[in-house]
Formats: structure tokens, C-alpha cells, sequence
């Protein structure tokens, strides 16, 4: 029960992240350019993800040996949440600015500002390129998170409600989700992914965890404390 | 062509910020997996230092990119007339 919690939490966080990021870039087209066009792109998108989460999921759920999964899987799930730690540990400390969505919105409209209105192919094109690339990560997430742990419908169901929880909130808003704290997100999904990881990565290896999955909340305990130390360190004035 | 390569950028990118790093990380992942594999070291020993190894790397190479930011940048050359 707990790894399934776990695994659909992690899935979950990660996945509405990547989601706000998606919805700045279709409010963007949709409230510049008329719904119809970004809306297409953005259905286009979904059922091309939704299509490589099938084909990619069942393949590597029953072609690929455990261990071997286990182990690249992992080592791709470590490498793809200490990048988001380590994003996140210069943003906390100052090194990096914050991600804005407001900033990111009015690019995007800014782009859009020279295109005719004839062009509708404009607003598909944009809806689609943002929601697709912005949903390849939450597809990694969903894909790594539940194939590896045979939790994959736990993993389906925690990217499919983060995407519509923020398509709900996003219709009712109508302007970018700039008080998400996507930091502070990303700060705890780059923790859980790289535990997870290590986990994983350590399983393929051969070697079993003591006290089993108990020891995933070791792990976070560890990259936590270590993100913490590295944060303090660069925010240390002999560096400025 | 340019949305496919944006998407093939966007996939190595998803794993791959610094290629330093990168191979630091999948060279303690390795040494981890032959120590555990190869040699039939004890695994808990391994998984400590592996866990170590790990949490050492994140701040190593966030300390060295927060150094790098602080650096003083050189001032663009005048262009010639």
C-alpha cells in the first residue's frame, strides 16, 4: 500500500509540474489567437503521448528482464532527478533565477504577436510542440516510475489526474499558474526520483535494501540533508 | 525537421545538463554495479558508499557551477569599425 502511494505521489508531483508549464504555453495561444486551434494541438498531443505511454509501457514492462530494467531505469531515473536537484539547489540558493511563468506567458504571446490571424496552423502548431515536448517528461516520469515498480496503473493514474487538476484550475483561472511553487515541487520530485533511482538502480544491480522499500525514505533522508548542505554552501558570502 | 530535433534535444536534455556530471554519475553507478556484480563485495557497504558517492557529486558539482556564475565575466571585445 505504501509503495503504492509513494509511486503514485511521485508520479503525481512530477507530473503537474510539467503540466503547469504545459498550460502557460496553450493559455498563451488560446487566449491571444481563439481556443479552436490551440485546443486541437493540444488533443493532437495528448493522444500522441498517450500513445508512446502504451507502446513504450507494455514494451519495456514485458520484453525488458527485471534486473536489466531495474538497472536502467534507475540509473536513467537518478540521472533525471539529480538534474532537477541540482536546479533546484542553485535556484533556492540564489545562483539561478526562478522559473516564471508570468515571464514565460508573455514570451509566448510576444511570439505569437506576428503571426496573422489567418494562420490558425499557428496556435496547433505552438499548442502542440509545447504540450508534447512539456509531456515527454511527465511520460519518462509515468514510464519509469510504474514500469519499474509494477505499480504502472498507480503511475497512469497520478500523471492523468496532475494533468487534468491543472487543466481544471487553468480553465477556471484563465492566466498562468505563477503562484505554484514550482520550486519547491521540483526540489521535492528531484528527491523522490533520485532515491527512487538509487533504489532501483542498486535492485538491478543484485542488491537487496535493508528493510526493503522502508529504506526508499533513508535515501530521501540522505539527498535531503546533502541538497541542504549544498545550498548553504553556495549561498556562502566567499563565493559572491 | 526543427520540432524533431528540438524533441531529440529535449530527450537527451531530460538527463543530461552537464556531461561532466553525467559521467561522474554513471562511473559511480558502474563502479557500484561491478563491486556488487563482479567482485561479490558485501552489498551493504557498496550501497552506503554508493548512496555517498552520489549525495557528494550533487554538492561537488553545485558548489563548482555556483563558482562559475560568480566568476567575473570578460567584457565583450570592441567590435571592429
Amino acid at each position: 500500500m505504501g509503495q503504492q502511494l509513494f509511486t503514485f505521489g511521485a508520479a503525481f508531483l512530477g507530473s503537474a509540474v510539467e503540466s503547469v508549464e504545459a498550460l502557460t504555453i496553450v493559455l498563451a495561444v488560446g487566449l491571444t489567437r481563439g481556443w479552436r486551434a490551440p485546443l486541437y494541438g493540444t488533443v493532437a498531443a495528448l493522444v500522441s503521448l498517450a500513445v508512446l505511454v502504451v507502446v513504450f509501457g507494455q514494451l519495456i514492462v514485458q520484453r525488458v528482464p527485471e534486473s536489466s530494467l531495474k538497472l536502467v531505469i534507475g540509473t536513467l531515473l537518478l540521472l533525471f532527478g539529480l538534474r532537477w536537484l541540482h536546479k533546484a539547489v542553485l535556484r533556492s540558493a540564489g545562483v539561478v533565477a526562478m522559473h516564471d511563468e508570468e515571464r514565460a506567458y508573455q514570451q509566448t504571446v510576444d511570439e505569437l504577436k506576428g503571426a496573422t490571424a489567418r494562420h490558425d496552423w499557428v496556435g496547433f502548431v505552438v499548442a502542440f510542440k509545447g504540450v508534447f515536448l512539456e509531456g515527454v517528461e511527465v511520460v519518462f516520469i509515468v514510464v519509469a516510475v510504474g514500469g519499474t515498480s509494477k505499480y504502472f496503473p498507480e503511475a497512469i493514474a497520478g500523471g492523468l489526474l496532475a494533468m487534468l487538476v491543472v487543466a481544471v484550475i487553468g480553465v477556471v483561472v484563465r492566466a498562468p499558474l505563477a503562484r505554484v511553487p514550482e520550486n519547491t515541487l521540483k526540489y521535492a520530485v528531484g528527491i523522490i526520483l533520485t532515491s527512487l533511482g538509487t533504489f532501483w538502480a542498486a535492485e538491478g544491480m543484485g542488491a537487496s535494501w535493508p528493510f526493503d522499500f522502508v529504506s526508499i525514505f533513508f535515501l530521501v533522508a540522505a539527498y535531503l540533508a546533502a541538497s541542504q548542505l549544498a545550498v548553504q554552501l553556495v549561498r556562502r558570502p566567499v563565493l559572491a | 525537421m526543427k520540432f524533431l530535433q528540438s524533441a531529440a534535444s529535449r530527450v537527451i536534455g531530460l538527463f543530461v545538463s552537464d556531461w561532466v556530471q553525467t559521467a561522474v554519475i554513471v562511473a559511480i553507478i558502474v563502479a557500484a554495479w561491478y563491486g556488487i556484480s563482479g567482485l561479490h563485495a558485501t552489498p551493504l557497504p557498496v550501497l552506503v558508499g554508493l548512496v555517498l558517492l552520489l549525495a557528494a557529486q550533487l554538492v561537488w558539482f553545485a558548489v563548482a557551477e555556483a563558482r562559475r556564475e560568480a566568476r567575473p565575466r570578460p567584457l565583450p571585445s570592441p567590435s571592429p569599425r
